[in-house]
């Protein structure tokens, strides 16, 4: 009972003591981020290592992800394990090719693809696209190290065009 | 040695005067079994992908193209071996394979792809014996494992889940029409439908 | 079914999306903003921040912020491509930790090597860098101070490093991370032509009727000359291409020949190449006997490595010759070559005859026109430079050379190699334009331009990059400022020889960069720095254009460009500090001045006024200094060069160009260097003319196989292989911070062959150690990714910060170029 009483009184003092010292933790916390900088690292000193992550899963939701502008290649959104594209054979255009979407459903290259390095349309993929990979990836499902601050110029323009409608 | 060579042979040439036809007939039946035990044991160790890849073409080549592919390695860790695939369940079918098969033999002996280069001059043809094959028996040895009525549409992918149900559904198209190369490299696909 | 499969899987995308945005989806869609002045975007051109192929790249701005990115159409080098990296180029300056002020370490209040990092203003940054400066320049001279700059910096970045390195501080400390990239490049070209860089150009691709790589994977590093590559092949059925390498990775799949070789035998291969070219009777005698000359080269040469290694004391002429090499003739070569005969070749490198046969007829036949090209395979060799003079070897052989289409190319991985490293010569031996410290005539000219008394450039030669590292840990070296580069990733080993040094406490080190990058941990003080388009700037990319692009954006508050951090932290050095009192009595006008006027604004390079900047432009370095410096600084430099082979043009027109191959003379480009018609260097009715070479001749060296430093053994089993990948760009202190990239390559693994994996009890995903004399990392196995090593060979990449595979490495370099081999080294691998 006496023990009992003691733990409410530890805890109120606690739950009191909280408000004051939460801005306190949290300082120290940006401090130790600072201190060991290394943000690609999860902070962990040069000497040490932290343990590998487990090696993440191909996303393989079919769901296509928002452009970050509008030249920005497409990602991949299904697994492409055991695909090939070599000399022989582009396994990815037996669904993406022009003559190929309409039993595939796949999306279609875009006609930047029919472009020769002269910008004239061939009347097939340019050979300089062959290799998809080099602009087309899949995405994993890991969380990324670090945030980006990238602007969408749509959020930029939504705000200048209700500026301008207020005014 | 000779005279032992001729007892021999005059005996399974003369009729019998010894024994009496049910002896002969449970002999023989005993003998077929041992026989036939002995060339079923036989055949099923040629039906082996240690048998398989005893030879280097297809170690070196097949098989060494098979080991990154998911019917080597995969979650569940069940896996495909070479006969799985490549040898017909049925009786009938799987000696008609083996007959064929023993042309290898003598590809084998002759070196007939005994090189990476040799192998990927025949690959096309060799692939399209296989696509053949599987085309005409319904994609069987698919079959024999990946079985539609079982397959949980909702496990799959959207993409495998329409195809599966609509084009596999109706019997359009069998599992060899689209899932070429998933356990080996391809060969020039110039003028295969589909590619 | 009532609703198609499109139908479907949009209604489904749309409600997964706007579930994961915790929104819902409205009945009408907003509505599209069509008003020009709100969607227009501001267009401009720069050159990729990335590697040494130089694409340009259009990038659009928005309110101050860079929104987009794509390939420049108008560019001959990628015509409106760009890779995958190149297209995320809009999103390498907004990661969340961008540095925007300097951070010292410090204990209450004052610096102190083991205290913590804290932020500091831009004066206090300065204050205490100029004291340790001082106070390791008092203590034991100018040789106490260095700099480790980089191929990245842009060109008016490294000519004022170079310059207040070696005319400043009179110290020729100052060397680029590009020596461990291209230094054996080099090495090759002034020791075959006399002259650096390719004779070639990219023009070559369109041209040429077979292509070898040789130790290069094109189509992960280089991946837009790779397009052109493929465009090429495919295109044109004729054309061969050939990939030599020591495991199986994506340039194989457009391979016609695709050659796996032991590790270090490529040297052999390239002598049974000469061989066959002779034994089959294939010689351009005619050429050989008109353009080149036959030397022998010093062999047993040693690896690089400290002098008390038991591999340097078993070297004959390690250190001692520097490569020297005596006259011979063509029967004596042909008979050195003879002993790499298709069988001896075959069974050291394990490549088939037969294969060997195929790729050496590409050489061969007169009537194949052959282009090679080559990376880090080469590069990162302890006979790195070997291997370049006898890929040259074979191109002479032939007269394939310097025409379209016959090309040996040496490719660069950063995007200012070229421009910044090999032509403005940061290197710890160079000065502009080919000119060496060494040499005396040399060392001239540069006092000249730069108005200096004699004897201000010290003629020895300074620490390079791995040395730059041992001094630092024998505490030779104290004051240390690295730019522009993540050398404590990128250096090898780790344990051994770049921490220690960075930590030792009789060391100051200042390291500049835009994020907080393993180097930047390892430092005692942080500089928050300005990247890429926040500045004006030039690159110089592998096929010798040079391309400028203005400034574009502003930096993050606080976070200033390299040029301004060098510029500015001149200021605080009176010349009495740094000079000693009979250098400038040859010079008493520069009494009592500061270095930033003597180096910079009363030099040529303060001559552009602020007027001949646009006035919409921003330049944020030229309107705090109070004159145009980038135009400055690069006009002062390209007098290095003009009417001596390295032309370049006025400044102002690169902005209207998409870059020009130097030299350029009376306004045109050149394509192909050392041949009459192309180069206007050449001297008419010569043909060829090898200008860099007194008699203009090349030399074709007589060089053999010798063995790597380090071999597997029976311990450590397994050669490891380091390299890069497509998404990262090296050490990936840009790309690890782009979301889609990250997540297209997030770790770096350890590509194995499954059966190695399997005859250790290992599958994929399992987490191992790898470990090697000097130190382990952990990683996790892959057997089946892009890339496919054979047996016994295992491949790492080193663009993991959380993974760092050089503390495996070991840090054995090529004596002649003193470029580290990344490529070779023994270790172990077992399960954690």
């Amino acid at each position: 009972m006496k023990k009992l009483q003691l733990t409410s009184i530890a805890g109120l003092i606690v739950l009191v003591f909280m408000s004051v010292l939460t801005p306190l933790i949290a300082t120290a916390a940006d401090k130790a981020e600072i201190n060991t900088v290394a943000t690609l690292r999860d902070h962990t000193e040069i000497t040490s290592q932290k343990e590998p992550d487990r090696i993440p899963q191909v996303i393989n939701k079919d769901i296509k992800q928002a452009r970050s502008y509008p030249m920005q290649p497409p990602v991949i959104p299904h697994t492409t394990r055991s695909y090939e594209v070599n000399k022989n054979n582009n396994k990815c255009m037996s669904c993406h090719s022009r003559h190929r979407t309409e039993q595939s459903q796949a999306p279609m290259v875009s006609v930047t693809h029919f472009m020769n390095r002269d910008g004239n349309f061939l009347a097939e993929i340019s050979p300089r696209r062959y290799f998809c990979n080099q602009c087309h990836v899949t995405q994993v499902d890991a969380e990324p190290l670090v945030e980006n601050t990238f602007t969408d110029m749509h959020s930029l323009m939504k705000k200048k065009a209700s500026t301008s409608e207020k005014h | 040695m000779k005279n032992i060579f001729l007892i021999g042979w005059h005996t399974l040439t003369k009729p019998s005067g010894y024994y009496s036809l049910g002896a002969l007939v449970i002999g023989g039946f005993i003998a077929g079994i041992i026989f036939w035990g002995g060339f079923n044991t036989a055949l099923e160790v040629t039906n082996t992908e240690a048998f398989c890849i005893s030879c280097h073409e297809m170690e070196n080549n097949v098989y060494e193209e098979l080991k990154t592919t998911i019917h080597f390695s995969n979650g569940s860790g069940v896996r495909a071996t070479c006969p799985d695939c490549h040898v017909p369940h049925k009786w009938t079918d799987k000696i008609a394979r083996k007959m064929q098969a023993s042309k290898e033999v003598w590809g084998t002996i002759f070196g007939t792809i005994n090189t990476r280069e040799k192998f990927l001059v025949h690959r096309k043809r060799l692939a399209q014996n296989e696509w053949d094959r599987l085309k005409a028996n319904d994609s069987l040895e698919c079959r024999n494992c990946h079985d539609f009525d079982y397959m949980d549409f909702t496990e799959q992918s959207e993409r495998a889940a329409y195809q599966h149900s609509t084009a596999l559904a109706s019997g359009e198209k069998t599992c060899i029409d689209c899932h070429k190369g998933i356990a080996h490299q391809l060969p020039d696909m110039k003028g295969v439908e589909g590619w | 079914m009532t609703i198609n499969r499109r139908e479907f899987i949009k209604a489904n995308a749309i409600v997964a999306a706007a579930a994961v945005a915790g929104v819902s989806v409205p009945a009408v869609a907003s509505n599209l903003i069509t008003s020009s002045d709100i969607t227009k975007l501001k267009w401009d051109k720069a050159p990729c921040r990335f590697c040494g192929t130089g694409c340009s790249i259009n990038v659009g701005v928005m309110d101050g912020k860079i929104v987009a990115t794509h390939g420049d159409i108008k560019s001959p080098v990628n015509k409106g491509l760009s890779c995958v990296k190149g297209y995320f180029l809009s999103k390498i300056m907004y990661g969340k930790d961008r540095l925007t002020t300097p951070l010292l370490r410090m204990t209450n209040g004052k610096y102190d090597k083991e205290g913590e990092f804290t932020p500091i203003s831009w004066d206090q940054a300065f204050n205490v860098m100029a004291e340790k400066a001082k106070d390791a320049l008092k203590k034991d001279g100018p040789t106490a101070v260095g700099m480790f700059g980089s191929g990245q910096w842009t060109v008016q970045e490294g000519y004022a490093a170079l310059k207040l390195m070696k005319a400043g501080f009179r110290t020729n400390n100052i060397d680029p991370n590009a020596r461990h990239c291209m230094a054996s490049a080099v090495g090759g070209f002034i020791r075959t032509f006399g002259i650096d860089e390719p004779m070639g150009c990219y023009d070559d691709l369109e041209a040429a009727d077979a292509f070898v790589l040789w130790g290069s994977n094109m189509a992960e590093m280089h991946p837009i000359l790779w397009t052109r590559l493929t465009d090429r092949r495919l295109s044109a059925p004729h054309v061969k291409v050939a990939v030599l390498s020591t495991f199986e990775h994506r340039s194989f799949d457009l391979a016609d020949n695709g050659m796996i070789f032991t590790p270090q035998t490529d040297l052999a291969i390239l002598n049974y190449i000469a061989h066959y070219i002779i034994e089959t009777g294939r010689v351009n005698k005619d050429f050989i006997n008109k353009h080149t000359n036959f030397r022998l080269g010093e062999t047993d040469i040693g690896y690089g490595l400290r002098p008390e290694h038991p591999l340097e004391q078993k070297a004959k002429n390690n250190g001692k010759t520097k490569g020297s090499s005596t006259p011979i003739d063509f029967d004596e070569y042909a008979k050195f070559v003879s002993t790499y005969t298709a069988e001896y070749t075959s069974k050291l490198s394990g490549v088939p005859e037969h294969k060997l046969k195929e790729l050496a007829e590409l050489y061969a036949d007169p009537k194949i026109k052959v282009t090679s090209f080559w990376t880090m395979g080469f590069n990162q060799h302890t006979r790195g430079v070997w291997a370049n003079n006898l890929v040259y070897n074979i191109h002479l052989l032939t007269g394939k050379i310097s025409t379209p289409g016959n090309s040996p190319f040496s490719l660069t991985g950063q995007p200012s190699a070229c421009g910044t490293a090999r032509e403005v010569g940061t290197f710890s031996h160079r000065l502009p334009a080919d000119l060496v410290v060494a040499n005396p005539k040399h060392r001239a000219i540069a006092e000249k331009i730069w108005d200096l008394p004699e004897g201000t450039i010290p003629a020895k030669p300074g620490y390079h990059a791995v040395l730059q590292n041992r001094m630092l840990k024998d505490g030779k070296l104290n004051f240390y400022w690295v730019q522009c580069n993540n050398n404590m990733q990128a250096a090898a080993n780790i344990n051994e020889e770049a921490y220690p040094g960075y930590r030792n406490p009789k060391n100051f080190i200042v390291v500049s960069d835009p994020y907080p990058t393993v180097t930047a941990q390892a430092a005692d003080l942080i500089l928050p720095t300005a990247m890429w388009v926040e500045k004006e700037g030039v690159y110089g990319n592998a096929e010798r254009r040079t391309q400028s692009w203005y400034q574009m954006v502003e930096a993050p508050s606080g976070a200033k460009s390299d040029m301004w951090q060098l510029v500015e932290f001149s200021k605080r050095f009176k010349v009495e500090d740094v000079w000693p009192e009979e250098l400038i009595a040859k010079k008493p006008d520069v009494r009592g001045k500061t270095l930033f006027e003597i180096l910079y604004k009363d030099a040529a390079v303060g001559k552009f006024s602020l007027d001949e900047i646009p006035e919409d432009r921003l330049n944020d370095e030229s309107r705090d200094f109070g004159f145009y410096i980038q135009k400055g600084l690069f006009e002062e430099y390209a007098s290095f060069g003009r009417g001596h082979a390295h032309d370049l043009a006025p400044y102002d027109r690169y902005h209207k160009e998409r870059g020009l191959r130097w030299p350029v003379v009376n306004g045109k480009e050149t394509k192909w260097r050392f041949k009459e018609g192309s180069d206007p260097y050449v001297k008419p009715g010569s043909g060829w003319d090898f200008y860099g070479k007194p008699d203009g001749r090349a030399i074709i060296f007589a060089l053999p196989y010798e063995p790597a430093a380090e071999s597997p053994d029976e311990e450590y089993d397994l050669w490891l292989s380091t390299g890069r990948v497509l998404e990262h760009w090296h050490s990936g202190s840009m790309t690890q911070r782009v979301p889609e990239l990250y997540k297209a390559m997030p770790d770096a693994l350890v590509y194995m062959h499954p059966e190695d994996a399997k005859k250790r009890n290992m599958r994929r995903g399992d987490l191992v150690k790898l470990i090697s004399r000097r130190g382990e990392v952990q990683t996790r196995v892959e057997t089946r990714g892009r890339n496919k090593p054979p047996k016994g060979l295992v491949y790492m990449p080193w663009f993991d910060a959380s993974r760092l595979v050089n503390k495996v490495t070991l840090d054995a370099t090529d004596p002649l170029s003193k470029e580290t081999d990344y490529k070779k080294c023994a270790i172990k691998i077992v399960k954690v």
